[in-house]
């Protein structure tokens, strides 16, 4: 191939593209970072660029076939300087979070004509977004603003635009993979075609024989040592049962080896190329089969050791408590429910995949991974007790972080790259693909849930009993987290005397179950308010005021049939507010319906803790720096939810500047001592505690330098903008900072803690010939505490009811006989598109929580876990029938209706 | 997601590409807007040795007008056929249809000769074009050969192409006095392939049709003409009852290519209410 040219953004490039390339990788191998993979399958849009003016898919696009075309990418969007319009938009309207997919969006809506605008359902169906829920987007595109000007002193509940949004929309957002590392060896994974085998042999003669193959890393090369991929402030909370390569394989997709290449081309040959050799071993991939006598172990540990209740029947972990007497409160009711309800398996999908690079600093020695993760410094002490490295020979960073959901609170790549790294002592990466996350990370954990429930006639309720199984996979990680937590806010919202619980976290030989937004209480609310709202409808009762009358009221003790938690309590209270929002909304008028289609609306509400039990510590340091303005390290990550948003409000606020006067630094193992991470919904309440906290005795030391150096007594000292008054005479920040260096830090442990509330509804309308099902109204109220900033916690509310209504109509990852995913692509596994998600009005509570920052709660995973029994109330109130499995597919509704 | 090693042509006349299919052999693949085909290279799904690329051959990319035809080139996009004035004119099934196909990124790279020729059994433009009677024109070593659309899908992702031929062209009737088209596509989710799809087109003479050809995507291993709906119809009275009777003649026995996890049952009645809303909405068309 000669005389290949191509010009992007006005730079003409000559070499020609390796044979088979795709347009996505010869623009990324060219520095243009804007470009982002979420799926290499035209599925997902955020590789979307302009070919002569025309958006294409650029991982569709054969590189050889741009020779003569104009390549835009989003860094081509702004001309001399100025921002495209789209650009504009997006930043006023802040139409994004993670930002991974914007590009994509931005390269879309920059071309679209006045047919695409008037249906942007359709115009918008090749590009997906995790995290918005699409109304910012929407609005980005219509023009809509929402974002205000910083000002001095007022930072606090306004809607201030995200620190990063000037770089995510023009594409110059550094996100984990958008680095240059000179020398960068590439690492493909050999991964396990049966459930569950010994290796009796690995032979990577042919692998290593491969040019560019420089090193096959198996069981052999991996430490003995067991760990668990979760990732959690006390280690023991975990099953340690994991190995970096194992010599027995538990899932179909496991990991088994590692190549390590010059190219990813010849990693990939290599992987292909690596022989393993089986002995094949039953396998069981059923969690109640699971349990029963003589299915297969897949953990044959020691329990003490392994942290497993009974490893023999296959327990993870188990649950089992009563609070009063459940059979008295049962036999006093005067109806009684009793229903299973099931739950899938689910995927994060999060757009950027799983992946991390390590490389050592060529002066110090010192090792840095850098990693698309949630918890740089709990990976950074799982990294050091794995390798036995030293904490100060190790820096964890984040670069920007494509979305999590809680799937990057786990280690599932930085111990690949650290082995590698300390192998070869040069760079390497990880970069998972679409399909491996799929089938090589984890999901959410499906459950089976029994619920039986009691009450009289009122709708007072008697007695509430759940019984859970929850199939963790092959390896237990979140496995006994997410069933404790599963059986607890969803219990402890209800006022009941009677309450009992048994609970088991099953091993499989299935694709192992992680962290997943909600952590658990998702699958027992969708059962306990499916349960409840049938029970209401039995009783004759309006199901809102059965809710009205059993759930906790201010000031009750939250109980799950374990009892109390210590430092669990309702701090503020605001869920009758929601629960009126609903109300007032259902008593509207319903607008127009298709003719012949059936109208139902319906509820429901959660509760989840203001963060997670056993402690949460957050971190976080402010620095003066000589220019006067400030810097504000914090130890915690954010994937998207906004959280440094609000932690730069928050240390402005307090130190009564703009919030441009304040920049950020965070995720990284350098900045800060210790800081637990981004998991529990704690970025807002625990580390913008830390914040708050650091700036206030920033405030304290500003004022005692100003004293000091005014020789005015400090109670004459006040902030005033950008410098202390102090008498009179204005002391400049800057002059401070010529003085003493002036840092602060703050922390936040993480108790007590409170309880936010959310309360969904819908009205459906459900068409009896196909099942197709048309929301005609979503409401959200949600009582988050004061809230900090109105928009980006809007914003996250519909990003969690898109999440929701996904895993209510349409999310669920399949698996075959032997447990292999099935649905390992966008293409199977269907993430709602624009023209899925519908518009949900979103409400606030007027509360102030004495415990949160200013009065914050969280806001992070909650408003996913009422949407999908919200949903299926609605369809009951419509149709008459209840459903109990997820997800609500058109199929499902008709074959719903069909058997009625 | 590296393609196997192959050969790449891009010849810039169809004898040109038909002479490379045919040194190539059975390994040889044409690729055109390459939507499908560039994921299937990436996945290893398919290995060809040589990929004929026929995206410069100006011959294929032309909508010719003739007396009571229109031949649209093999390589006119998705993009196209939805903007082409004579397509919209003439042949507004096949614009409706791909309104339907993809996203708009993939539409304009996505060609309506390399739908036909992958021949998904749940594509949108072979049921249209089998719906409209239309005709694949082929070039080979043996010249040109004209394939009707009824036996040119002969399985799923299999055609009457012999390795050496080259779709150059659809030829479709033009659309004459009294006909309404119409076509219904029927989703799990916005982004999820046709679980069914019905393309209609119906003439109607007074309170009477006269014709009827309907053709469904995703109900067989090719797309397929329900006949027994198209003979009921003809001459029956335009009423909702007649088109229901019609409708409901399908019998539930065509078996979906990709079931997407839905029942038989299901699917036998989704064709059945679908194929009467289709008839219903192309006579409002």
């Amino acid at each position: 191939m000669t005389g290949f040219e191509v010009r992007v953004n006005g730079r003409t490039h000559d070499d020609a593209p390796r044979p088979g390339q795709c347009l996505r990788t010869y623009l990324r191998g060219h520095g243009w970072f804007g470009v982002k993979k979420g799926c290499d399958a035209g599925d997902c849009g955020a590789c979307t660029v302009h070919v002569d003016g025309t958006p294409v898919h650029s991982c569709l696009y054969p590189a050889l076939r741009a020779d003569g075309k104009q390549v835009t990418t989003v860094e081509g969007l702004a001309t001399d300087g100025e921002l495209h319009p789209v650009q504009e938009q997006f930043l006023a309207a802040q139409g994004f979070q993670c930002g991974f997919c914007t590009a994509g969006f931005l390269i879309t809506a920059a071309a679209l004509d006045d047919e695409g605008r008037a249906d942007l359902p359709r115009a918008l169906k090749g590009n997906l977004c995790r995290c918005t829920g699409y109304r910012a987007i929407e609005d980005a595109i219509t023009g809509v603003k929402h974002v205000e000007e910083p000002a001095d002193g007022e930072a606090v509940g306004r809607n201030l635009g995200a620190p990063a949004g000037p770089q995510v929309v023009t594409g110059t957002a550094r996100y984990t993979f958008d680095v240059d590392v000179p020398g960068l060896l590439h690492i493909k994974l050999v991964r396990s075609p049966h459930a569950h085998a010994r290796i009796t042999g690995i032979d990577t003669a042919a692998a290593l024989a491969v040019p560019g193959v420089r090193v096959v890393l198996t069981h052999e090369d991996a430490p003995q040592r067991l760990y668990s991929s979760a990732q959690h402030e006390i280690v023991e909370d975990d099953p340690c049962d994991t190995r970096v390569f194992d010599d027995v394989v538990r899932h179909v997709g496991q990991r088994v080896a590692a190549v390590v290449g010059e190219t990813e081309a010849a990693a990939e040959a290599g992987a292909r190329l690596v022989r393993v050799d089986y002995e094949v071993l039953p396998a069981v991939t059923d969690a109640h089969a699971a349990m029963r006598p003589g299915a297969p172990v897949v953990h044959d540990k020691d329990p003490v050791e392994a942290r497993i209740a009974r490893p023999a029947d296959n327990v993870l972990a188990e649950l089992h408590d009563e609070f009063g007497d459940f059979a008295a409160g049962l036999a006093e009711a005067d109806a009684v429910y009793r229903g299973t309800f099931r739950t899938p398996r689910a995927q994060h999908a999060a757009l950027e995949t799983h992946g991390a690079l390590a490389w050592f600093d060529a002066e110090t020695g010192r090792l840095t991974v850098r990693t698309s993760t949630q918890t740089p410094f709990l990976t950074r002490r799982s990294l050091c007790a794995l390798f036995d490295l030293p904490e100060s020979d190790l820096r964890v960073v984040a670069g920007r972080v494509g979305g999590g959901f809680g799937g990057k609170q786990e280690m599932l790549v930085e111990d690949v790259v650290v082995l590698a790294a300390l192998r070869l002592r040069e760079p390497v990466k990880l970069e998972l693909t679409r399909s491996e996350q799929f089938s090589g990370s984890t999901t959410r954990h499906p459950f089976t849930v029994e619920v039986e429930v009691g009450a009289k006639a009122d709708g007072t309720l008697t007695a509430l009993r759940v019984h859970v199984v929850s199939d963790t996979g092959a390896y237990g990680n979140h496995g006994p987290g997410v069933l404790f937590h599963s059986c607890g806010e969803s219990i402890a919202a209800y006022r009941c005397p009677n309450k009992r619980t048994d609970a088991y976290a099953v091993y499989t030989h299935n694709v192992p179950s992680g962290a997943y937004r909600g952590y658990g209480l998702g699958q027992v609310i969708f059962a306990v308010e499916s349960a409840l709202d049938e029970l209401a409808h039995r009783l004759g009762i309006d199901p809102l005021l059965l809710r009205e009358r059993s759930a906790v009221r201010d000031g009750d003790p939250l109980t799950t049939a374990s009892g109390a938690e210590e430092d669990l309590l309702i701090g503020s209270y605001g869920l009758d507010q929601c629960l009126d929002v609903v109300r007032a909304a259902r008593a509207e008028p319903v607008g127009p319906v298709p003719g012949g289609w059936l109208v139902g609306d319906g509820a429901a509400l959660s509760m989840i803790a203001t963060a997670p039990p056993r402690g949460h510590f957050g971190e976080a340091r402010l620095r003066l720096l000589a220019d006067g303005t400030f810097e504000l390290s914090v130890g915690t990550a954010e994937f998207g939810n906004g959280s440094t948003t609000v932690h730069r409000q928050l240390a402005a606020s307090a130190l009564g500047v703009a919030t441009s006067r304040v920049s950020i630094r965070q995720s990284d193992t350098d900045l800060v001592r210790h800081d637990t991470g981004a998991f529990g919904s704690t970025g807002v309440v625990i580390a913008g505690t830390a914040v708050l906290r650091a700036a206030e005795a920033m405030v304290g030391a500003l004022l005692g330098a100003a004293a000091e150096r005014s020789g005015v007594d400090v109670s004459r000292c006040a902030l005033v903008g950008r410098g202390v008054d102090c008498g009179g005479r204005v002391v400049p920040f800057s002059e401070l900072a010529a003085g003493e260096p002036l840092t602060t830090t703050g922390h936040c442990d993480g108790t007590p803690r409170s309880v936010a509330f959310n309360v969904h509804w819908f009205r459906l309308a459900v068409d009896p010939g196909t099942g197709e099902v048309r929301v005609l109204r979503s409401v959200h109220a949600a009582d988050a505490g004061q809230v900090l900033n109105p928009m980006q916690c809007r914003g996250q509310v519909e990003g969690g009811v898109a999440q929701g209504f996904g895993a209510a109509v349409a999310e669920h990852v399949d698996t075959g006989a032997d447990g292999a995913v099935t649905t390992a692509a966008f293409r199977q596994y269907h993430v709602p598109t624009f023209a899925d998600v519908p518009r949900t009005e979103v409400h606030f509570a007027d509360v102030t929580d004495p415990l949160g920052p200013l009065g914050a709660k969280s806001m992070s995973e909650s408003p996913f876990n009422p949407v999908a029994p919200a949903y299926a109330n609605a369809l009951r109130a419509a149709t008459g029938v209840r459903f109990t499995d997820l997800p609500l597919t058109r199929d499902r509704v008709w074959l719903g209706l069909s058997r009625d | 997601m590296i393609p196997a090693p192959f050969d790449y042509t891009r010849p810039t006349t169809v004898e040109d590409a038909v002479t490379a299919l045919r040194a190539g052999g059975a390994g040889a693949k044409v690729i055109a807007g390459g939507q499908s085909l560039v994921r299937m290279l990436q996945r290893r799904l398919v290995r060809p040795t040589l990929l004929v690329d026929v995206g410069c051959l100006s011959r294929m990319r032309e909508v010719v007008e003739e007396p009571d035809h229109l031949v649209i080139g093999a390589t006119t996009t998705q993009h196209e056929l939805l903007h082409d004035a004579r397509v919209r004119a003439h042949a507004p099934l096949l614009s409706l249809v791909a309104r339907h196909v993809g996203d708009p990124a993939v539409r304009h790279r996505g060609t309506l000769g390399g739908s036909v020729a992958h021949a998904d059994p749940a594509g949108d433009p072979p049921a249209a074009v089998l719906a409209l009677d239309g005709e694949i024109i082929v070039e080979g070593p043996r010249g040109e050969r004209v394939i009707p659309s009824a036996e040119f899908f002969v399985g799923p992702f299999r055609t009457a192409l012999e390795p050496d031929e080259l779709l150059v062209g659809v030829r479709v009737p033009k659309m004459g006095e009294g006909w309404t088209v119409h076509y219904e596509k029927f989703r799990l989710s916005a982004q999820k392939p046709t679980l069914l799809g019905v393309a209609v087109m119906v003439r109607r003479v007074g309170d009477c049709f006269t014709d009827a050809h309907i053709a469904l995507a995703n109900s067989g291993s090719t797309p397929v003409r329900a006949t027994a709906v198209e003979v009921a119809l003809v001459g029956a009275d335009v009423t909702e009852e007649a088109v229901t009777k019609a409708a409901d003649l399908l019998d539930g026995t065509m078996e979906p290519f990709a079931r997407q996890g839905v029942s038989q049952a299901y699917l036998a009645h989704l064709a059945r209410v679908l194929t009467r809303r289709a008839v219903v909405a192309a006579l409002s068309w």
